[in-house]
């Protein structure tokens, strides 16, 4: 089964880059993406979109990875469709509101797609790693680089964890809903408490015994090494240069276009 | 070698000795299987074996190194690596080849020697080809597998695992029995934490737990002849052994020191043939 987002593992030109370009390339994009003018990211938009098809990641995966959240877009769209106020009629449908609509969810969904063509091209020891490297000049302001790093590393682990306990509370919920409906409002609370409890008691065991893991295996807070070796490859500097290029461009359209 | 002496633990002050007074020796490449009955102590026993737990009174030396001394710990932890009873619990990377990495990378050894590490692991575990697929996506068994990778990269030479085949179908369950098997044969000391009697038969010793103490303490013919003594803690021999006692108790001339279904075959094959 392919969890949503997640490497997917392949031979394409997209895979090859070096893993810290590819984060400084999608941190600076996404930059641009919610600062640059509307027509701007509609030609962003296009250039992303031919390097999802050259990673050689099918629309329908993308959409795969989307799918979870469609609700957020189909919300953010509406918000700002009915009480966007530019012409006083609120809340409602207007021209500029929808038009505001369009714009704020393309630039979301770039954002998305932007992170996810990082994910799904890299392996997540590389994009560590590459983290790593950006954020070691702050070692000398004694800011614990290691330590970050591998909390980083837990979070991105727990994270199904995390998803699988939200679907179980809502399952347990649902299972529940016929009683809730006559209980009283006190007992509803107790009882949605209960749940909660019960749920962050079994996270917290649960990263207890991580810990003693960690420990086991030796793992102790400052400095560790990486069986990740990052190196730039003349494709890479050919790369980076290539996106520079493109990201002038696109500054200097957003300047002239309206 | 692994020895302990008289390790008293509990877990809190006021609250009941989870360890009273064990005592136990095992020699490097030695396969010893640690049964006995729910709460009784195993997983307790296992922790102190590298300093995850310290003894409250007694001792625990590895390779003479006293687990008490801090500045052992980092020795003591690739000497003697663990393998939890939840996979899910101790996996840390996101991909297996992360996870394997995990543990040299906290001794800080350059990159080529833990790309060399990680190869080697999984060659011994069995699961090469799993390298660089997604944690989430594996099956139980593939997951235990990956646990052992993990620990096998510290270069340890002994193991102890908490039932490493808890939850698992019996296929892969057993792949999990021949890597076990596999390490002690390349000479890695194995402590085998178990409540499946069948299992508990494949190993050259086997220590009975019984409340925080040891109970019995020899080969697994010895310990599963003690059939009084085992049932009075609740434990119940292989089934194929309980085969044949119920024959012998019947009247039949047979032995009952036959633990695994193969062997009794190929015995009651031959009783058969003989009349
Ligand atoms: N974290 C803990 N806190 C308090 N008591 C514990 C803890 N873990 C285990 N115990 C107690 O210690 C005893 C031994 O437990 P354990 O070593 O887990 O047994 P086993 O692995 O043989 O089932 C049990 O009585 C158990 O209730
Ligand atoms: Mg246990």
């Amino acid at each position: 089964m392919y969890r949503a987002g997640t490497f997917i593992s392949g031979e394409s030109f997209v895979h090859r880059l070096d893993a810290r370009l590819k984060l400084a390339a999608v941190v600076s994009l996404s930059v641009f993406i919610i600062w640059a003018k509307p027509l701007t990211i509609l030609f962003m938009g296009g250039c992303l979109f031919c390097a999802v098809l050259s990673a050689k990641i099918t629309l329908r995966t993308l959409g795969q990875a989307i799918k979870p959240l469609l609700f957020f877009i189909v919300l953010i769209f509406l918000a700002h469709a009915l009480f966007s106020r530019n012409d006083g009629s609120f809340p409602g449908i207007s021209a500029s509101g929808m038009r505001e609509g369009f714009v704020v969810t393309w630039r979301f969904l770039l954002l998305i797609t932007a992170a996810l063509l990082l994910t799904m091209t890299t392996m997540p020891a590389q994009i560590i790693a590459a983290l790593k490297y950006f954020l070691r000049p702050l070692k000398h302001l004694r800011v614990p680089v290691d330590d970050i790093v591998v909390m980083i590393m837990l979070a991105l682990r727990m994270m199904p964890f995390l998803l699988w306990q939200k679907d179980k509370i809502e399952k347990a919920q649902l299972a529940r809903a016929y009683d809730w409906r006559r209980s009283s409002l006190k007992r509803r609370v107790g009882a949605f408490l209960s749940l909660i409890i019960a749920l962050l008691l079994g996270l917290f065991r649960r990263a207890d015994e991580l810990a003693l893991a960690m420990e086991a295996r030796n793992y102790a807070r400052g400095e560790r090494s990486s069986f990740v070796v990052l190196k730039m490859k003349p494709a890479d500097y050919r790369t980076a240069f290539v996106f520079a290029v493109m990201l002038l461009i696109f500054m200097a359209l957003n300047y002239y276009l309206r | 070698m692994i020895s302990l002496n008289n390790v008293h633990y509990r877990y809190e002050p006021e609250g009941i000795a989870a360890l009273r007074g064990v005592s136990l020796e095992i020699k490097d490449g030695e396969y010893v299987a640690l049964i006995g009955p729910n709460g009784c102590g195993k997983t307790t026993l296992i922790r102190h074996l590298n300093a995850l737990l310290l003894p409250d009174k007694g001792s625990v030396e590895i390779n003479g190194l006293d687990t008490k001394i801090a500045k052992h710990h980092t020795e003591i932890r690739s000497c003697v690596g663990m393998v939890f009873q939840n996979p899910d619990n101790q996996i840390i990377g996101m991909t297996v080849e992360e996870d394997v990495a995990f543990g040299p990378e906290n001794l800080r050894l350059p990159a080529a020697k833990i790309k060399k590490r990680v190869a080697e692991s999984l060659q011994r575990a069995g699961i090469n080809d799993l390298a660089t697929r997604n944690i989430e996506n594996l099956s139980g068994g593939e997951k235990r597998l990956v646990a052992i990778a993990g620990v096998l990269a510290m270069n340890p030479r002994y193991i102890a695992l908490d039932e490493p085949t808890a939850f698992l179908d019996p296929a892969a369950a057993a792949r999990v029995l021949e890597t076990m098997d596999n390490l002690h044969r390349a000479g890695v000391g194995i402590i085998h934490v178990t409540h499946k009697m069948e299992q508990a038969a494949l190993a050259e010793r086997v220590v009975v737990l019984n409340k925080g103490a040891v109970y019995l303490d020899a080969t697994a013919a010895k310990v599963f002849a003690e059939t009084k003594l085992l049932q009075q803690i609740n434990l119940r021999l292989p089934q194929i052994t309980q085969m044949l006692l119920k024959l012998k108790k019947s009247g039949l001339p047979v032995r009952t020191d036959i633990f695994d279904p193969d062997e009794a075959a190929d015995y009651i094959g031959q009783l058969i043939k003989k009349k």
